[in-house]
């Protein structure tokens, strides 16, 4: 009886994607700094500019998640209380501006994780929204599938790790599986990926799940520079890369109506500007760098909504047809990434462009391409040689004391 | 039908009358001059609710947030602090509402609550969600249920009465010292009241100043007010205490960093000898230094907040100052204002219209600068004392300042990681204890609970100590910054009502500091030190034991050839023939010959005994 259905509703899967694909209906976004202590005011300093941008460009605050794991408002050390700046010349209090022009204010700041509740743990369970029951709403990602979601993360980080409040790290390939899990999950439509820190973009290497557009401040072996201090609060306010972003959000989105794309916000991170290399991942979405460039700047930064009517009560009906498809689909994916290895074992270099999982070997073609590490391993070849070569002597030097 | 609809239309329009009446919001401004250029500013914002509307979910100006949360978690008393600083009793003399509204270092949140635990964590979790603090973190180990200290403010009984429910309220107390009160929490706060700063006394609060101030509470309480027999409603209660140093608040926001005035500005102190042409000792400002409302907090404040029950309310500001002291109001319209019986100025807030308070520099007789300060109750004070990483002590002073005998509670709840030896608690001095409530800590799961009941003499000390040893943690159980030092939360002490003087069954409040102990704190780099350093060890050590072990040494000679060095030497010998044969043809022919012979036999040996004699000998032997 259901087999006789087969045709009509593949034919309905393959139209669903069409109608659905290009929609999203709410904008979500996840504000990480994961540094604690006064000297990394930078990174407080960044997220909350982001959070700033976010809010005046329409996202409300109940669909901002912020975490920030120390206090610098009201730290003793901090001599402008209540207050912090991301730039010296302190027109802008990001904390709350509630003071100089009260009608343009934010409404206040909340913060949602603050002090020892930024983990790993924490942040991955707020990703896969894995909590107790009683966690309260305002502290979840309520996202769906129809969500865009901004994730933002600044900090200190290395090789494909970065580190949170400096006792524990959130490897890329941690960050990669959540993903994945709120793919598999629906958690959302299409996502981006930004990340402030040394060594950036080897974060956004692991990710193989789709819709997730990654950037980063800083290519391998490359470290993300601040942007400048302020002698009054003493320490670095802002990093470089955000700092530019900033700068290219304040001046050219002036309204919830801007029409900026993607393509120019990304191409505003020149070496000349940001001191290191910002690399963009484009691979992972629908119609890769052509399409992805010309995305709005507003469809993750703003809060614009589309809208979707649902037709009642079909939903209920096709819903196991959905799960049904869903994992299908996930069925295939597996298998392609078990089949890609093999062929770009033939040709690992053209795989880049025809592959559909491009990246997923990348590290290691670095590792055997790289002229660098090749430089590296003849060093440590050449210090090895050295230590024996002063062992051999010693060893003759005694022998020659012990003659005599 | 609808002739019944008709008659019953009075009555719900009347009981709607009635129900308004109940649904009430006032708010109230205390200011008072401290010595030492500080300003106490104590914010009151009250609403209620009837406790049917309540029951309904109809709310007017009782935050439905809130109440909503009350409601799921079963909480008929709530009482929520946010604290910052310490009240500093010998310049500034008793503390406001008794110590009522003050919490300790931190966030403390105290509850009576009916029905099961989860209705605890519930509710700190929902809590922690609405006020932006991690209320969350108050877990097992850090619950209490204090026997004597607290006492419900409201109308518990009649309340259960009431909803006609069995069984008693239970008291759960927690305390998190190490939780930064910031701006984050102020925006919640704010968001409960009606007017949510905009308008009203309220719009004075700012972030800026309140977290800039010498000591600061926030407080938010909840209670149940039952007539008997009669309604009841849910009242709450929001108060913001403040101490402020006027003349830190009055430095602009834009450069609140202190810097030295041009010469020409200072009132040079000439009696100092040691004065410069371009510097100077300067001269101490005689009188009161000149402030008002806008340049202390920023700014005027912007109307009243004029609500249902407001109108009746006399007065929206109580200041006290001697009534020597000029104070100018600054409003576009007339207020109205009047002196108390105490000698304090009350002014009511203009509809629209911002109002500010100004007063000018100005020297005041003597009888009015001899303002006598209020003596507290009593006087605490809490020191961790020890030295080293496995034990230390606690010591604490108490001292009635009064002429009569008072009876206090001391309640102290201990984090598990601290652990007392009770054989050790001591009470010296003129004091008696006259019961002990003590729960005893569990690892990880319960912290200690202690509650002293204490009779203190007139004028006189007493002294508490008890000596503790200090836990070692796990790897994990170490917060990020863990070499900082761990807080133990304040001791509360309530000051029992003397029974003479019997104004209320609460008595007063006090809270000493909170402490900072320093535990064992491993390196935490260490592990990652000691790894590598025990490879590299174990490498040599391990490596060079194992090769004199199993290798065996044997001299050059001794040494037979292998495989390779046979191929070698084959070449090098190939080599030698090739040179002889240019050299001269008979060689050649001869080791040719022999060549032959040693490729049938033995190959190795062959090898080794051509390399000692030459080619030519070696075909010789051979024949």
């Amino acid at each position: 009886m259901r087999l006789t259905n087969f045709p009509s509703w593949l034919l309905a899967l393959l139209a669903l994607p069409l109608f659905t694909a290009a929609v999203h209906t709410s904008n979500w976004a996840v504000l990480v700094s994961t540094s604690r202590f006064w000297f990394n005011y930078r990174h407080l300093a960044n997220t909350l500019s982001l959070y700033r941008t976010v809010k005046r460009l329409g996202i409300p605050d109940n669909q901002i998640i912020l975490m920030l794991p120390d206090d610098m408002a009201c730290n003793p050390r901090n001599t402008f209380t209540g207050s912090v700046f991301n730039d010296k010349s302190r027109m802008l209090d990001l904390y709350d501006d509630k003071g100089a022009l009260e009608d343009l204010g934010m409404g206040g700041i909340e913060v949602d994780y603050r002090g020892n509740e930024v983990t790993v743990e924490n942040f991955i369970r707020l990703l896969t929204d894995r909590w107790p029951s009683s966690h309260p709403h305002s502290k979840r990602l309520m996202t769906g599938p129809q969500s865009n979601v901004l994730i933002y993360m600044t900090g200190h980080g290395g090789n494909e790790f970065l580190k949170f409040q400096d006792s524990e790290e959130i490897s890329s390939f941690d960050l990669a599986d959540a993903f994945e899990q709120m793919y598999e999950k629906k958690r959302y439509h299409e996502m981006l990926f930004m990340i402030d820190t040394c060594q950036a973009n080897t974060m956004y290497s692991a990710f193989y799940s789709p819709g997730v557009l990654a950037t980063g401040s800083s290519a391998r072996d490359q470290s993300s520079y601040s942007h400048h201090a302020d002698q009054d609060v003493g320490v670095a306010v802002i990093d470089r890369w955000t700092y530019f972003y900033l700068e290219f959000l304040e001046t050219r989105m002036n309204s919830t109506s801007s029409d900026i794309r993607l393509g120019e916000l990304f191409d505003y991170m020149t070496f000349d500007r940001v001191h290191s290399d910002a690399g963009v991942r484009y691979d992972l979405l629908e119609g890769r760098e052509q399409a992805v460039r010309e995305r709005r700047v507003l469809d993750f930064f703003g809060n614009v909504q589309g809208v979707e009517i649902e037709t009642g009560t079909q939903e209920t009906q096709n819903d196991w047809k959905k799960d049904l498809e869903a994992l299908q689909e996930l069925g295939a994916r597996a298998e392609s990434q078990q089949t890609a290895p093999k062929s770009k074992d033939k040709n690992a270099t053209a795989s880049t462009a025809a592959n559909g999982m491009p990246n997923v070997s990348r590290v290691s073609l670095d590792m055997a391409q790289g002229g660098g590490s090749w430089l590296k391993k003849m060093a440590g070849a050449a210090s090895l040689a050295v230590l024996g070569g002063a062992w051999m002597a010693s060893n003759k030097l005694t022998k020659q004391y012990a003659v005599k | 039908m609808r002739l019944s609809i008709l008659l019953t239309l009075p009555a719900t329009l009347l009981s709607l009358i009635y129900a308004q009446e109940q649904h009430s919001y006032t708010e109230h401004l205390h200011l008072k001059p401290l010595p030492d250029n500080s300003l106490y500013a104590g914010f009151t914002f009250t609403s209620t609710t009837p406790y049917t509307a309540y029951a309904s979910n109809h709310f007017r100006y009782f935050p439905r947030s809130l109440a909503q949360i009350l409601q799921y978690t079963h909480t008929a008393e709530l009482h929520l602090r946010f604290a910052l600083g310490r009240w500093d009793e010998e310049s500034w003399g008793s503390r406001p509402r008794r110590g009522l509204r003050e919490g300790g270092n931190g966030v403390e949140l105290w509850a009576w609550m009916d029905g099961a635990e989860e209705g605890w964590s519930d509710l700190v979790n929902s809590l922690s969600g609405l006020f932006c603090a991690s209320l969350n973190f108050v877990d097992s180990g850090k619950t209490t249920r204090p026997v004597l200290s607290f006492e419900p403010e409201g109308t518990l009984e009649e309340l259960q009465r009431k909803r006609s429910r069995t069984g008693e309220l239970r008291l759960l107390h927690g305390m998190l010292p190490h939780e930064v009160v910031c701006t984050e929490n102020l925006t919640p706060f704010l968001k409960l009241l009606p007017c949510k700063g905009k308008a009203g006394i309220s719009s004075l609060l700012d972030g800026h100043k309140l977290f800039d101030a010498n000591w600061q509470t926030m407080a938010v309480d909840v209670r149940p007010v039952c007539t008997p027999g009669g309604d009841c409603i849910l009242e709450i209660e929001q108060t913001v205490d403040m101490v402020l140093d006027i003349e830190r608040s009055m430095r602009p926001r834009e450069s609140p960093i202190p810097r030295p005035l041009p010469i020409e500005d200072v009132t040079c102190d000439e009696t100092k000898g040691y004065n410069g042409h371009d510097t100077c000792y300067p001269r101490r400002p005689k009188g009161e230094t000149a402030w008002s409302l806008s340049s202390v907090f920023g700014r005027p404040i912007r109307g009243s907040c004029a609500l249902g029950g407001s109108e009746k309310q006399e007065y929206d500001i109580t200041f006290e100052v001697p009534s020597e002291r000029t104070v100018e109001i600054t409003s576009e319209t007339t207020i109205p204002q009047s002196t108390t019986s105490s000698g304090s100025r009350t002014y009511r807030l203009p509809q629209n219209a911002d109002f500010d308070l100004n007063l000018p520099h100005q020297v005041l007789g003597s009888s009015a600068q001899a303002s006598t300060l209020e003596q507290p109750p009593l006087y605490a004070s809490r020191q961790l004392t020890g030295h080293g990483a496995e034990r230390g002590g606690m010591h604490t002073l108490l001292r009635n300042p009064h002429p009569y005998t008072q009876r206090i509670v001391y309640l102290e709840s201990l984090p598990w990681f601290l652990r007392p030896y009770m054989h050790t608690l001591a009470l010296s001095g003129a004091g008696k204890m006259e019961k002990m409530f003590y729960t005893p800590l569990l690892d990880r799961k319960r912290g200690t609970h202690l509650e002293l009941l204490i009779e203190i003499q007139p004028l006189s000390t007493v002294e508490l100590t008890y000596d503790f040893e200090k836990a070692i943690l796990r790897y994990t159980e170490y917060p990020p910054d863990a070499n900082r030092g761990f807080d133990i939360p304040a001791a509360i002490i309530r000051v029992l009502p003397s029974s003479n003087n019997s104004q209320s069954k609460q008595g007063s409040y006090l809270r000493t500091t909170s402490l900072l102990l320093p535990l064992p704190t491993p390196d935490f780099s260490m592990p990652y030190n000691v790894i590598i350093l025990t490879s590299t060890v174990i490498a040599l050590g391990f490596g060079s034991i194992f090769n004199l072990l199993v290798r065996r040494f044997v001299l050059v000679e001794e040494v037979p050839g292998n495989a390779i060095a046979g191929v070698v030497r084959r070449v090098r010998d190939g080599v030698a023939r090739i040179r002889g044969m240019v050299k001269g043809g008979g060689v050649g022919r001869v080791d040719n010959g022999g060549g032959g012979v040693v490729k049938k036999g033995e190959e190795v040996v062959g090898g080794e005994v051509r390399k000692v004699d030459g080619g030519g000998r070696g075909g010789k032997k051979d024949r």
